[in-house]
């Protein structure tokens, strides 16, 4: 009786220390539910870019690496964009900047334009002025607005379809289990 | 999501939509009158030359939304137009981008137009809704619209057919 307890518990051990083995470690076994609107969007490293903001401030995307990167490209002729932004607005406000880094990226209007629109939509956000709309080309965005999430590491993870409302608690949840270590 | 932004942008009255309804999608039409959308392009820059040509055209800004449980593909080469018994033909974006080209017109409102055009092709996932425009010659009949959508995720379910013929190019008030 006693012998095939002790037989019992060996393969208790043996089969939790081959669990241990074979289960990856806890980073990469999190799980991310996805809410409604985001997807998966694997494609290897993010196109980079170098634009200039609406102060003439020159931005790399590459001088973000380390950083989760929520990049959204918008124009202010786009009805979806005018009720989405105030919502990234209010989402940058709960980040934390140094582990999600907000990048905007205006669709080939003026400066005079963006301003107007920020000014009244988000006072507090910026924007990348895509002047000629070639990096939007580039990056082919489903439509206008579309977001795509880039990991540290500067691979494209994740894009929103259409406008989303970042301030609802699902989207800022996965934000932030995006971002937690 | 494009059929959403003349609403933002225009401050010309809007045609009441039209639209198809089956158990899988929505197609919403909104026609676009040559007023409503040489305003829209002038408010955005474009050049009277741009301008010009795009008040001859037939505008209908159309948003589809997938309401199946699937994956629904768009393939504009499947959609046939006609009027009056006859075949209407679309223009292709790639018409648009080439003529744009060979006018040396900027590149901010070459692009800006075809972010308004809707897509040639996507794949909409469940629940997806996304637009844009299409531009057709203008005609003063009637248009009839056939399209075919494939279905599933390697276009492999039972495709849906749609037969409408309640489309028109709008006009200017006199």
């Amino acid at each position: 009786m006693s012998r095939s307890i002790l037989i019992s518990v060996q393969s208790f051990f043996l089969m939790l220390g081959l669990l241990m083995v074979l289960m990856p470690d806890n980073a990469a076994a999190k799980e991310i539910k996805l809410p409604f609107g985001i997807r998966e969007y694997n494609i290897g490293l993010a196109p980079n870019f170098k634009l200039a903001d609406i102060d003439g401030e020159m931005f790399d995307l590459k001088s973000t690496r380390g950083r989760w990167v929520f990049l959204h490209f918008w124009a202010s002729w786009c009805g979806p964009c005018r009720e989405e932004m105030p919502t990234i607005q209010a989402l940058s406000e709960t980040i934390d900047e140094d582990k999600l880094h907000f990048v905007l990226v205006n669709a080939a209007e003026d400066e005079d334009t963006i301003f107007k629109f920020l000014g009244v939509v988000a006072p507090n956000l910026t924007s990348m002025m895509d002047a000629d709309g070639q990096i939007t080309e580039i990056w082919k965005p489903r439509g206008l607005p579309t977001t795509f999430l880039i990991d540290p590491e500067g691979r494209v993870r994740y894009q929103a379809i259409g406008g989303r409302e970042w301030g609802l608690p699902v989207y800022r949840q996965f934000v932030q289990s995006l971002i937690s270590p | 999501m494009l059929w959403l932004i003349f609403s933002a942008a225009l401050t010309t009255q809007a045609l009441a939509p039209l639209s198809v309804v089956n158990e899988q999608l929505i197609i919403e039409f909104k026609p676009r009158s040559p007023d409503q959308m040489a305003s829209f392009y002038e408010a955005r820059g474009f050049p009277k030359v741009m301008r010009d040509i795009l008040r001859k055209q037939c505008y209908i800004t159309v948003g589809i939304t997938n309401t199946s449980q699937q994956k629904i593909w768009l393939d504009l080469a499947d959609w046939k137009f006609s009027a009056n018994g006859k075949k209407l033909e679309r223009q292709h974006r790639d018409h648009w981008k080439q003529r744009w080209q060979d006018m040396g017109m900027p590149l901010r409102h070459q692009s800006t137009f075809r972010w308004t055009l809707i897509p040639e092709a996507l794949d909409y996932l469940p629940g997806e809704h996304e637009g844009g425009n299409l531009v057709l010659p203008f005609s003063k009949e009637q248009i009839t619209l056939d399209a075919v959508f494939a279905t599933g995720e390697n276009k492999q379910g039972k495709p849906i057919h749609i037969h409408y013929d309640q489309i028109y190019c709008a006009e200017d008030s006199p």
